[in-house]
């Protein structure tokens, strides 16, 4: 699975998650970018990414995430 | 006096360590134990205390069942002298707009609804006899900011604060206390549909670094059940490691 395939499917739950279709996303993309983004929402994402790609994140893993590139690149360790 | 236990929800993690716990040095108590389809959780207790749980499948969403079981426990159990009410359906993460009206229905229906009538039938016999202990299970999410997407268990658990604040005042002057504890997320079957990272969140973020467990709630439970409490009713006792502060 190449970087871009996990970013279309993450960027698919983005767009599911704060319903809106037009969303873009890239590697910079952080909380600050999208309004509701907030730490509630962060794990509702990261728990579509869980089902999505069959992993299981660690607290600790996800604490430190500052943007979408770093979860893009942890998604990518653990597939 | 022997005492007689309501317990509805007791199949619960909590229901049933509460049962444990009120059973363990009681050998004359009597526990009336509802559950829903899940009696079978029950049978190492019964075995445990023969005789003195006798178990009810009712289902708290239909007022008409909650009805008859009323009916019969007024005719064949003796008058409850303490009732815990403990149902809820499992807290799922969901925005406002992604509930249904079937799920904010039924969460009023087994919490609420189902207390009103059940209180309905047993405060009568407490008023007579000038004794009773009632008491809810509330949730932190009541005190201060709820969490998002909680909206249907919030709705339901505040509507049980209120219910227990009216008949607290109502009545104290007959010797029947009515009071919540309001635990922080518990680690129990009742989480099976939250995500994992929300209860690992939820533990790291508590003061004492960990979730509530039922060990952590039956023992306030016990107290505010206890003889000792009966100049305290309509409070909402919080057992929550310091996450949520009255």
């Amino acid at each position: 699975m190449t970087e871009q395939d996990i970013l279309t499917a993450v960027q698919d739950i983005f767009r599911d998650n704060f319903d809106d279709d037009t969303l873009v996303i890239t590697r910079e993309t952080c909380a600050d970018d999208i309004e509701d983004w907030d730490s509630l929402e962060q794990i509702n994402l990261l728990t579509a990414i869980e089902k999505k790609f069959n992993i299981k994140f660690k607290l600790a893993d996800v604490r430190g995430l500052k943007n979408v590139g770093d979860l893009l690149d942890l998604v990518a360790r653990m597939v | 006096m022997s005492y007689t236990y309501l317990i509805t929800g007791a199949t619960s993690d909590v229901g049933r360590t509460l049962i444990e716990r009120m059973l363990r040095n009681a050998p004359d108590a009597l526990v009336l134990a509802q559950g829903c389809g899940d009696l079978d959780k029950l049978a190492a207790l019964c075995q445990r205390f023969p005789g003195q749980i006798r178990p009810f499948d009712v289902d708290l969403s239909d007022r008409a069942k909650v009805d008859t079981f009323m009916q019969l426990l007024d005719t064949s159990a003796p008058a409850p002298t303490h009732f815990i009410h403990l149902p809820a359906l499992p807290v799922v993460n969901t925005k406002f707009k992604g509930f249904d009206q079937t799920r904010f229905d039924k969460d009023l229906e087994i919490e609420v609804h189902s207390a009103i009538r059940i209180c309905r039938g047993i405060l009568p016999a407490m008023t007579r006899a000038k004794f009773g202990r009632v008491l809810f299970i509330q949730t932190s999410y009541t005190i201060g900011c709820p969490p998002k997407n909680t909206a249907a268990y919030v709705m339901a658990k505040s509507a049980i604060g209120g219910l227990v604040k009216s008949l607290a005042v109502e009545y104290a002057k007959f010797g029947i206390t009515v009071n919540c504890v309001a635990p922080s997320m518990m680690e129990t079957n009742f989480l099976k549909d939250t995500p994992d990272l929300i209860v690992q969140a939820s533990a790291a973020d508590n003061p004492m670094g960990r979730n509530a467990t039922p060990e952590d709630v039956v023992p306030a439970m016990a107290f505010l059940l206890s003889d000792e409490a009966g100049f305290i009713t309509g409070v909402t006792l919080p057992v929550t490691g310091g996450s949520a502060i009255v």
